[in-house]
């Protein structure tokens, strides 16, 4: 038998590359690569480590437009088992609550599976609602910022998980099926196989499932379906700095920058 | 028509709104709230901080805010939401039982979210601590409600009495303005830091209303609380730190910031990091500042070795003053810092300890 594991991920440009038009305010979108949402990884890292010792499977899951392929060909490379892209236009525009209404309904699709794994966040929005929210909408027990899974009993259908907060390290016990969000950093994800791939290329090619098969009311999926609208949007106003060089040789210019500090009051 | 008139004649088709999750008519709600979160009985600072904004959004509005505390012990509870008056709340519900002690988020955002369906509040803001982050988004899904994260600024449309929720959207440097116009209750959270504190006014009063908990749990628990430990405490949080010294990739080692630490503790503070310091390893992740970690408030931020994306500059917005030290002229976090050194950090952050330590032995306030 073994675990069922989903785990999701999403398919971010790498922020770190990215550039605006100063300009025009707009997104410089070309040479913009995308990456399988970094904290994901965690996540998927988590999944196939319960599986390689509880036995089971994981499946990746990612709601997308179509060139997230390569993300899931990605986990896969990892060794997750199988891989689906949610994926269609009425899911387009999504806010978190649309998006983890079509996320909760593919779940449940899904079927019977123990744990739904998330990353703690994304790095292109960085709201880490999804997993508490795909939670709500299946009524299931989660809770965020696991580092660690510390036991799991398969015959009481629970799981007992270590987490951190600002000030405290908790312990909880979940019973099954539970939702995870995965703390960042906390996995050290493993690297790609080129082996991997190619056995799931050939053996369990990833599936697409589009609204035609979750049959989801397009008046609660995508832009329709999300409250939230952006209605504009405007350059962060600059705060006001001084923006002073302070001249000289490090040694000078040290002493010139605390005699300011200790005049200004800042350092007593 | 005024700003509360529109508010309150607002009325949407819902008609074009997912027939599962029922209308919700934005001029049925009314009022602003803040739910007050408990750390060891007491209520934290981040979320007294929420009422700043909700101060703000109330009198644009016309209308009033609560203050909304979960606990497991009706004095404590008490307690804070008399705090919550005092910072600007006009008056507070509480909610008390048992089954809040282990602060599970389900069982927290159901009592919630079914007061919430009660009372039909216009706005819910939450701050976005851990616990916050938590536990927002499921109050959300139980509302079939928009909610928006890290917002820095709110605001209200002229045109509709919508809250605008404005929160940088990627790479830190646009601002989005969002709002939810056809359902309500808007939720947003906003980080511990980005707002001040409200000044406490001992003379103001309001009424506290006090529910049962086991009236308002409606999620089954399906786990449970097995064991909490404390973490040590001998180190200031970086959320409080008046001094920060942070370090960025050009750190480049764990020895660098052992040097950044010596002028933290000659300062009082403490030392942080860029995500790229994170990413090396060099600084673990709660003491990241930015925009994927936290946002700081003190006297004086030092940026050392850090370039200035922009997704790092956010977290320092409300610093009081900003120093940058940097080998590169050209690095951005010179447009965002008050004074800067371009030399090799090797060398200036020595000689700012020994500066600092020589002021200190000739006396304060006796330098030229």
């Amino acid at each position: 038998m073994g675990l069922r594991i989903a785990v999701g991920i999403k398919w971010v440009p790498n922020n770190q590359a990215v550039r605006f038009d100063e300009k025009t305010g707009t997104l410089i979108r070309e040479g913009v690569v995308s990456v399988v949402n970094p904290h994901d990884l965690d996540a998927v890292e988590l999944a196939l480590r319960l599986r390689d010792k509880y036995g089971g499977s994981v499946v990746a899951m990612s709601m997308s437009p179509p060139s997230a392929t390569k993300g899931l060909e990605h986990v896969l490379g990892m060794g997750v088992d199988e891989a689906i892209l949610i994926s269609d236009r009425a899911f387009a525009g999504a806010d978190t609550l649309a998006t983890s209404y079509v996320i909760s309904h593919a779940l449940e699709r899904l079927g019977d599976f123990d744990l739904a794994l998330f990353g703690q966040e994304t790095i292109d929005s960085s709201t880490a609602h999804i997993p508490a929210q795909v939670a709500g909408w299946l009524g299931l027990p989660y809770v965020y910022y696991v580092n660690d899974v510390e036991k799991l009993d398969e015959g009481q259908r629970s799981i007992t998980v270590r987490r951190l907060l600002e000030d405290r390290a908790e312990w909880y016990e979940l019973a099954l099926p539970a939702v995870l969000g995965v703390a960042m950093k906390s996995q050290l994800p493993r690297p790609v196989r080129l082996s991997h791939k190619l056995r799931v290329r050939t053996e369990n090619p990833i599936k697409t499932w589009s609204n035609e098969f979750l049959k989801l009311d397009p008046r609660c999926t995508g832009l329709r379906g999300s409250p939230t609208i952006v209605s504009k949007s405007t350059w962060t106003p600059e705060v006001p700095r001084r923006k002073q060089i302070i001249d000289g040789p490090p040694e000078e210019a040290a002493r010139k920058l605390v005699d300011i500090l200790f005049k200004e009051g800042i350092l007593r | 028509m005024s700003l509360a008139e529109k508010r309150k004649a607002k009325r949407v088709n819902c008609a074009t709104v997912c027939p599962d999750w029922g209308c919700r008519q934005p001029g049925e709600h009314e009022g602003i709230w803040v739910v007050g979160e408990l750390e060891d009985g007491v209520i934290s600072e981040p979320s007294l901080q929420m009422l700043t904004p909700a101060r703000n959004v109330a009198q644009k509005l016309g209308t009033f805010v609560e203050g909304i505390v979960l606990g497991p012990e009706e004095a404590e509870a008490r307690e804070a939401a008399e705090e919550m008056i005092r910072r600007g709340a006009d008056r507070a519900t509480v909610i008390v039982g048992e089954e809040l002690a282990d602060r599970i988020p389900a069982v927290l955002a159901s009592a919630i979210a079914s007061l919430a369906d009660e009372r039909r509040p216009d706005v819910i803001l939450m701050s976005a601590t851990m616990r916050g982050r938590e536990v927002a988004p499921y109050i959300a899904s139980l509302l079939r409600a928009g909610i928006t994260a890290d917002c820095t600024q709110f605001d209200v449309d002229e045109d509709s009495g919508d809250l605008f929720m404005i929160r940088p959207p990627f790479a830190a440097i646009l601002l989005a303005y969002i709002k939810t116009p056809t359902r309500r209750p808007q939720i947003a959270t906003a980080r511990p830091n980005v707002f001040p504190m409200p000044p406490r006014d001992e003379s103001r009063e309001g009424p506290v209303e006090v529910k049962r908990a086991t009236d308002y749990v409606r999620a089954r628990p399906q786990m449970r609380l097995i064991r909490s430990e404390v973490l040590r405490k001998d180190e200031v949080p970086l959320e409080k730190a008046e001094y920060v010294v942070a370090g960025g990739k050009g750190i480049g080692t764990k020895e660098g910031f052992a040097a950044l630490e010596a002028l933290a503790n000659a300062l009082g503070g403490v030392v942080a990091g860029s995500r790229r310091a994170v990413d090396l390893g060099l600084v673990p992740h709660e003491k990241q500042v930015g925009q994927t970690g936290k946002s700081v408030r003190p006297k004086l931020y030092i940026a050392v070795g850090i370039s200035g994306a922009a997704q790092h500059v956010i977290g320092i917005r409300e610093a009081g003053t900003v120093v940058a030290i940097n080998i590169d002229r050209d690095a951005p976090i010179f447009k965002s810092a008050d004074y800067g050194i371009v030399a090799d950090w090797h060398e200036v952050v020595p000689a700012l300890l020994r500066e600092i330590e020589a002021r200190r032995r000739m006396g304060s306030g006796k330098g030229t």
